[in-house]
């Protein structure tokens, strides 16, 4: 299942490379990044990445564990350096655009200063904003930590912050500088339910001042409760791209199941069903048969269920939605099993199935 | 670099980054230290133990008054004990800065615009502000409890304490940065004791043990230290006096730092091709 980046048809309204370039708030062309794994052998972390994210776009960064995601943060961030293809950000090299205060991050991993309390935290770092001296630094520290909701937090040692908190002083921190682009690399990952409702309400407020969001998350609620565009990544690669719902059900799909008169049935009619589904245009994600039950994931379920129910015997027709781990669980897989779904070259059907996909 | 059409509503213009790097940020070195007091652990290594060491070894009625060179004995030990308080001081805060910015508050820090400069210069400020409390402490103590010697002496000795100790600092962020461990920069205390003892700080070395120990790295520092005391002769009763030139002293000391910096340069260069 791979579905190539469509930035042109995207609902997000990017004009095409050449036109979009110059005022983008994030560009990687053909992102690479390696590392070398204790053993001496190169892990490929992120394998030619594209990715153009405009001003004022809101952007889900959607994958599994070992996605690739922090990876490709780290380097928008100016943190890590490609190994191959470009960055650049708000027209800058990464890090100058960093150093220029016009990025601000939630980090997945960064350590606080357990024996400040939250309120000089913030004042650290503003000090290390050469643009927020003398006393603009306390007065945007005082700022960030009640756009954050943390305010009442200010006296509280960071030690005696839960896990939750202290990521919100990590929003906070981010807020300084009034960045055009906020990056969050899972920035909900440590909270609770009412925690994460006041920090999205927070990030509410952000993206409607117009602030560029890119963020990582591996719940697809999240990416559909605040992103207005989906970026589903898997092994270093982009494997979907587009309006939230569109990737949704583009890749995840929906899952049509019916039930056959015994497991032979189901086997003759999936083969039988196989070109049907092709010729109607369905594109199928993912098949599977259980017991006289025939399971299909696909694109469009209304016409697959049609389909389906056309076969002699079918019965008990259930349709549901694609789940994410499903989705995961494929996107994850290990390669032999999965290399036509994922490797596009590796054979002409599966290249057809993906450019369906990605219409 | 071109101009750029401002991205849809940032609210704020961005600040511009002044051109000048200020090698010293007041904020965070007050921040920096701030920490450093509420650790009790500073206040029972870093302050508490020299004081009470200088109490132990330098206030013996028996040998304290002893006269050594522009002042007594027991102002010979309150140097060693100021110094070796000092060293301790800069080679923690050194070790700590390391470990800070290979971990996870190294990341924040990368996410903000604060120059190198300013980190190494408020760090190393941070160590010497640090230092100076245990050396202060010992000197008042030396003072209350019977050190004596001419204005030179006092003086001379506190200046080179005070910034001879910060040339530890660079050990402690090689120690830091080699290992990347806490428990390395933890058992920097051990080094320094080892290193003291080679520096002729705790008891009076002799014979094939001191020729070594004369180009251990606190050797150099502490014999500058005492220079102003004793012009270089070193007698505690234990062996016969001795004698270390200034050039030698300042050639220990010399080397010692420019291997220190190296070192550390190197593996702050290696933390950063890993990113
Ligand atoms: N410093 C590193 N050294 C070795 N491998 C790494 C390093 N950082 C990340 N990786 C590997 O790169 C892959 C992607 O990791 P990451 O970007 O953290 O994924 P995600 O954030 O999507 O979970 C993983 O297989 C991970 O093990
Ligand atoms: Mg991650």
């Amino acid at each position: 299942m791979t579905i190539h980046a469509t930035r042109t048809t995207g609902a997000t309204g990017a004009t095409g490379a050449t036109g979009a370039v110059r005022d983008a708030a994030v560009d990687l062309r053909g992102l690479r990044r390696t590392f070398r794994s204790a053993h001496g052998e190169e892990v490929v972390a992120v394998d030619g990445l594209d990715l153009l994210v405009r001003p004022g776009e809101v952007v889900a960064l959607l994958g599994p564990n070992g996605a690739g995601k922090t990876t490709t943060l780290d380097v928008v961030l100016g943190l890590s350096r490609p190994s191959g293809g470009t960055a650049r950000v708000l027209g800058l090299d990464p890090r100058e655009a960093v150093r220029a205060g016009r990025v601000g991050a939630v980090l997945q991993t960064g350590g606080l200063l357990p024996t400040l309390t939250v309120g000089e935290t913030l004042r650290y770092l503003a000090a290390c904003h050469p643009g927020l001296a003398g006393r603009r630094g306390p007065e945007a520290a005082d700022d960030a930590l009640h756009r954050a909701g943390i305010a009442h937090l200010a006296g509280r040692r960071v030690s005696r912050c839960s896990g939750g908190e202290q990521q919100r002083v990590r929003f906070a921190a981010a807020l300084l500088a009034d960045p055009a682009l906020l990056v969050l690399d899972e920035p909900t990952a440590a909270m609770d339910v009412a925690a994460r409702r006041a920090f999205w309400d927070a990030m509410h407020a952000e993206a409607a001042a117009g602030r560029t969001i890119v963020f990582a998350t591996h719940y697809l609620e999240e990416a559909e409760a605040f992103a207005h565009r989906t970026v589903l990544m898997a092994r270093g690669r982009v494997v979907a791209d587009g309006p939230t719902q569109e990737v949704r059900s583009r890749a995840l799909g929906r899952t049509v199941s019916i039930a056959l008169a015994d497991p032979a049935a189901a086997r003759t009619a999936l083969a039988d069903l196989r070109p049907r589904l092709a010729r109607a245009g369905v594109a199928v994600l993912d098949t599977a048969t259980d017991g006289p039950r025939l399971v299909l994931r696909v694109d469009d379920a209304d016409t697959a269920a049609r389909l389906v129910l056309d076969v002699e015997g079918a019965h008990d027709l259930e349709v549901a939605p694609g789940s994410l781990e499903d989705a995961f669980l494929l996107l994850t897989a290990d390669a032999t099993t999965t290399t036509a779904r994922t490797t596009p070259t590796a054979n002409p059907t599966a290249t057809h199935t993906a450019t369906e996909v990605a219409r | 670099m071109t101009a750029l059409p401002a991205p849809a509503a940032t609210a704020v213009p961005a600040p511009a980054p002044t051109g000048r790097v200020a090698p010293l940020s007041p904020t965070l070195l007050r921040l920096e230290l701030l920490r450093l007091l509420r650790d009790p652990v500073t206040w029972i290594f870093s302050v508490g133990l020299p004081g009470f060491l200088y109490v132990m070894l330098g206030t013996s009625t028996e040998y304290a008054d002893v006269s050594a060179g522009h002042g007594n004995l027991a102002m010979f030990v309150m140097i060693a004990m100021a110094a070796y308080g000092a060293v301790t001081a800069t080679v923690g805060v050194g070790g700590r800065a390391a470990l800070e910015r290979t971990q996870g508050w190294g990341r924040q820090l990368g996410l903000t615009p604060l120059a190198d400069l300013t980190w190494v210069g408020t760090k190393a400020a941070t160590g010497v502000v640090l230092a100076s409390l245990p050396v202060l402490l010992v000197y008042g103590l030396g003072l209350a409890l019977g050190a004596e010697g001419t204005m030179g002496a006092w003086l001379g000795s506190l200046a080179v304490v005070l910034v001879g100790a910060s040339l530890f600092s660079l050990l402690g962020l090689a120690i830091g940065l080699g290992f990347g461990t806490d428990q390395a920069v933890a058992a920097t205390g051990g080094v320094v004791v080892v290193l003291g003892f080679l520096g002729n700080v705790f008891y009076p070395l002799s014979g094939v043990l001191l020729d070594i120990a004369r180009f251990s790295p606190m050797y150099g520092y502490v014999g500058l230290a005492r220079y102003p005391l004793t012009d270089g002769w070193t007698s505690m009763g234990a062996g016969p006096a001795f004698h270390d030139s200034l050039g030698l002293l300042i050639a220990n000391v010399s080397v010692w730092t420019v291997l220190f910096g190296l070192v550390a340069l190197l593996l702050v260069r290696r933390a950063r091709s890993r990113q």
